[in-house]
C-alpha cells in the first residue's frame, strides 16, 4: 500500500508545525500550508492524499478552498477541522465534497483515524476508477484507443 | 429603600390628583349652593317682607275704614235725628245701645252746641252741662267738621279717645261726640296675629302707645323703640330693628288717619327668617354629608389610580428588565462565541504539543533514556492532567459556540407522535442503565408544529439528561421515572411536559435555571448553558419554556409550541 501523504491547512503556525512532527513520527508524510494559495500550489507540486484544512482563516475561507480543490483535484479527500461546534459550516463542507468534519480541538488520533479512513475511501475509489478503465479496456479496447486518441 | 423612593415619587401626583378630586368637585358645589342660597334666601325675604307689606296695607284699610265707620255713624246720626230728638237722653240711649250692638267700643255719645256745651250726654259719666268750647278737640271740629283724637285719660280717667262730627244746621252748629273704649279698640287692632311673636300696635306722631302692644308696652307711655318721634312716610316702610334687649325685629310700618297715627306690625327676625335657617341648615348639612362622601371617594379614587401606575411602572419595568435582560443575553452569546473560537487554535495547538510530548517521552522511555522512577510517574500523572483540563476548556468552548451560534433553522412540520419516540429512543439505553422507566404519554390527535427537528431535538434531548442526571443525583432504589406528556393547550398551543421523579430544584434557584453559566452541577460537569440554549431555542420558536420544581420530589419541565395551522 502506498504511504499516505497528507497536507495540513491552518493559519496557526505552531499547530503546523507540532502536528506534522507528530504525523511524520507516526510515519506519515506530512505537508503543510498557511493560507489558501499555499495549499493549492502545494497541490499542483507534489501528490497529496488527504487534506485537513481548518474552516476559519484569514484570506480564503476553508469552504471556498474545499471547493477549489474538489474542482480541480476530484481525488484529493479533505477533512474539514471547524472551530465552530455548530456544524453548520462542516454540513457545508460536505455538502460541498469533503469526506469529514473535525471540530476544534480535535484529538491528534481521531485525527489520523479520520484521515486513514478518507485515505481508504480514496484507494477504494481509485480501484473502482482502475476496475471500471480495465472492465473497458477488455469490452472494446478499440475504443480506449480511440479514446486516448480523442483525447492526444 | 428603592420601593421607598418610588412611593415618594408620586407623592406630589397623589397629592394633586387628591387637590382635584376633593376641592375640584367642592367648587361647582360650593357655588350651587352658594348661588342656589342666595336666590332662595332673597326670595324668601321678599315674599316674606312682602307679605308683612300687605298684612300692613290690609289692617291700616281695615283700621282706617273701622275710623271712618264710626265717623260715618256719628254722621249719619247727626244729620238723620233733629237735634231736638239728640238732646234728649233716652234718645241717646237708644242711639248708643244701637251703636254698641253695631261696634261694642262706642262708650258714651254727647251733643254740643257752638258754644261747646254738653247739651246732652249717654254714657257712664255725668258730663252733661260742661262746657269745652276752650278743649282744643272742640276748636278742631269746629274747624275741620271731624275729629279724631289721640288717646288720652280725660275726666274719665281710662284711655280713651274721641271721635267728633259737626253739623251746619242754619246758623247754628253741633256737634256729636263719642268715646271709644281704647281697650276694645286695642283689641281691634292686635287681631293682627303672624307667628307667634307677630303683633301690631299704633303709635301717635310722637311715639306713644295708642293701642296696647302684646310684648308690653302700655297705652300712652312711650314706645321703647320709638325714643324720637317716627318719620313720615308715604306707602309703607319695612326695616329690621332692635329692642333694647337685643331681640331683632322686622318691622312694617303704615301711617293712618291723616298720618297721625302710624300702625306698627313687626315680627322676631328669628321667626320671619325660620323658614331661610332651616334652609340654611338643611344646605349645611348636605355640604357636610357631600365632603364627608367626598373626601373619601377621593382618597379612594387617588390611591387606586396611584396603585394601578405604580402596577403599570413594574410591569414596564419588568418588560424593559427582561429586554435589556434579552439583549445583554444576545450580546453576550456573540461575545462568548467569538472568545470561545479564538480559545479554540490555542487549545488544538496545545493537544498537539500534548500529544508530541506523549510520543517522545515515550519514545524516550522505549529506548532507555529514561529510567522509570517516581519522578517519571508524576510527570506521566501532570501530563494527563493537562490532556484532561484541555478536554475540559474543549467541552465549555463547545457549549459556549452552540449558545452563541443558533445557526439558521429549517423548521418543517413535525408530528409530535412521530418524533417524540424518536427522541426518547435515544435516552432509552442510558435511562434503562440507570433503572429508569420512561412513560410516554402523546396523543395521537396532538396538533403539528412547524419547527427546527434538530433543534427541537437539542431541546428534548437536553431536558432528558438533565431528568435523568437529577434522578442519578437522588440515588432512588425504585430508579424512578421520566414521563413526557403531550397535550393541546387551550390558546391553540402545544404542551410538551417533560417531569422526573428526580432531585428537584431549590427556590432559589429555580430563577436563575435558564441563566447562561447557572449550574449546580459538580466542576467540569456541566458547563451552565444547557438549559439557556434551550430556552433561547423555544423561544425563537415562538413558544416558551417554564418550569416547576418541588425539591427531592422532582421537577416538570413545560415546553409550550404554538399549533400548526395548515
Amino acid at each position: 500500500m502506498q504511504k499516505m501523504t497528507l497536507m495540513i491547512v491552518d493559519d496557526e503556525e505552531r499547530f503546523l508545525e507540532t502536528t506534522r512532527k507528530l504525523l511524520e513520527k507516526k510515519g506519515f508524510q506530512v505537508v503543510t500550508a498557511g493560507n489558501g494559495s499555499e495549499a493549492m500550489k502545494m497541490l499542483y507540486s507534489r501528490e497529496v492524499h488527504v487534506v485537513i484544512l481548518d474552516v476559519k482563516m484569514p484570506g480564503k475561507d476553508g469552504n471556498t478552498i474545499l471547493r477549489e480543490i474538489k474542482q480541480l483535484f476530484p481525488l484529493v479527500e479533505v477533512i474539514m477541522l471547524t472551530g465552530h461546534a455548530t456544524v453548520d459550516s462542516a454540513i457545508d463542507g460536505l455538502k460541498s465534497g469533503a469526506a469529514d468534519y473535525l471540530t476544534k480541538p480535535a484529538d491528534i488520533e481521531e485525527l489520523i483515524r479520520k484521515a486513514e479512513d478518507a485515505y481508504e475511501k480514496r484507494l477504494r475509489q481509485e480501484e473502482k476508477i482502475r476496475l471500471a478503465q480495465s472492465k473497458q479496456i477488455m469490452k472494446s479496447p478499440r475504443e480506449i484507443l480511440k479514446d486516448s486518441t480523442g483525447e492526444g | 429603600m428603592t420601593h421607598q423612593t418610588r412611593t415618594d415619587s408620586y407623592s406630589p401626583l397623589k397629592r394633586m390628583l387628591l387637590v382635584s378630586m376633593i376641592v375640584i368637585p367642592f367648587i361647582p358645589f360650593l357655588l350651587v349652593m352658594a348661588s342656589g342660597g342666595y336666590f332662595f334666601y332673597s326670595s324668601i325675604e321678599n315674599k316674606t317682607i312682602n307679605n308683612m307689606k300687605r298684612i300692613v296695607e290690609d289692617h291700616r284699610q281695615v283700621i282706617e275704614f273701622f275710623l271712618e265707620e264710626r265717623k260715618t255713624d256719628l254722621a249719619w246720626i247727626l244729620n238723620t235725628y233733629p237735634v231736638e230728638q239728640l238732646s234728649q237722653a233716652d234718645l241717646l240711649r237708644n242711639i248708643i245701645v244701637h251703636l254698641q250692638a253695631k261696634s261694642p267700643a262706642f262708650a258714651d255719645i254727647g251733643l254740643f252746641d257752638e258754644n261747646g256745651v254738653h247739651v246732652a250726654y249717654w254714657g257712664p259719666y255725668q258730663l252733661s252741662g260742661k262746657v269745652y268750647s276752650d278743649a282744643p278737640w272742640f276748636q278742631k271740629v269746629m274747624q275741620d267738621g271731624w275729629y279724631i283724637s289721640d288717646v288720652f285719660l280725660g275726666f274719665r280717667k281710662e284711655p280713651h279717645f274721641i271721635i267728633a262730627v259737626r253739623k251746619d244746621d242754619g246758623n247754628r252748629k253741633w256737634v256729636l261726640r263719642s268715646t271709644i273704649d281704647s281697650h276694645l279698640f286695642t283689641d281691634f287692632v292686635e287681631r293682627v296675629r303672624i307667628g307667634k311673636t307677630g303683633e301690631a300696635y299704633i303709635l301717635n306722631k310722637e311715639g306713644y302707645f295708642q293701642t296696647e302692644r302684646r310684648s308690653g308696652g302700655r297705652l300712652m307711655s312711650r314706645d321703647p323703640e320709638h325714643e324720637k318721634n317716627p318719620d313720615f312716610h308715604t306707602g309703607i316702610e319695612t326695616f329690621l330693628q332692635k329692642n333694647n334687649a337685643g331681640d331683632e325685629y322686622l318691622y312694617a310700618t303704615a301711617w293712618l288717619k291723616s298720618n297721625e297715627w302710624l300702625l306698627v306690625v313687626r315680627e322676631e327676625k328669628s321667626e320671619v327668617f325660620q323658614s331661610l335657617r332651616m334652609a340654611s341648615l338643611l344646605s349645611l348639612l348636605i355640604l357636610a354629608a357631600g365632603g364627608m362622601l367626598m373626601v373619601p371617594l377621593g382618597f379612594y379614587v387617588t390611591g387606586r389610580i396611584i396603585q394601578r401606575m405604580e402596577k403599570m411602572e413594574s410591569a414596564k419595568g419588568l418588560l424593559e428588565q427582561q429586554l435589556i435582560g434579552a439583549s445583554r443575553l444576545a450580546e453576550l452569546g456573540e461575545m462568548a462565541a467569538g472568545f470561545a473560537h479564538e480559545i479554540n487554535n490555542p487549545l488544538q495547538i496545545m493537544k498537539s504539543e500534548k500529544a508530541l510530548i506523549d510520543m517522545v517521552l515515550t519514545d524516550m522511555i522505549k529506548t532507555d533514556h529514561i529510567p522509570e522512577s517516581e519522578n517519571l510517574t508524576t510527570l506521566m500523572d501532570s501530563l494527563s492532567q493537562i490532556q484532561l483540563q484541555i478536554n475540559r476548556c474543549a467541552k465549555i468552548t463547545q457549549a459556549i459556540l452552540k449558545f452563541g451560534r443558533q445557526g439558521d433553522p429549517s423548521p418543517q412540520i413535525i408530528s409530535l407522535p412521530e418524533f417524540i419516540p424518536e427522541v426518547t429512543g435515544m435516552v432509552e439505553k442510558k435511562a434503562a442503565v440507570e433503572g429508569i422507566r420512561i412513560i410516554r404519554d402523546v396523543h395521537e390527535d396532538s396538533p403539528k408544529i412547524y419547527a427546527d427537528p434538530g433543534q427541537l431535538q437539542q431541546v428534548l434531548l437536553n431536558l432528558y439528561n438533565n431528568a435523568i442526571d437529577a434522578m442519578i443525583e437522588k440515588n432512588d432504589p425504585e430508579g424512578g421515572f421520566l414521563r413526557i406528556q403531550t397535550r393541546p393547550d387551550p390558546a391553540g398551543a402545544v404542551e410538551i411536559s417533560v417531569t422526573d421523579s428526580g432531585s428537584g430544584i431549590r427556590p432559589e434557584n429555580l430563577k436563575k435555571i435558564f441563566s447562561p453559566f447557572f449550574t449546580t452541577k459538580p466542576v467540569g460537569k456541566g458547563t451552565g448553558l444547557g438549559l439557556s440554549v434551550c430556552y433561547g431555542i423555544v423561544q425563537s420558536m415562538g413558544g416558551n419554556l417554564s418550569v416547576a420544581s418541588r425539591e427531592g420530589e422532582g421537577t416538570t419541565f413545560v415546553v409550550t409550541l404554538p399549533a400548526y395551522k395548515g
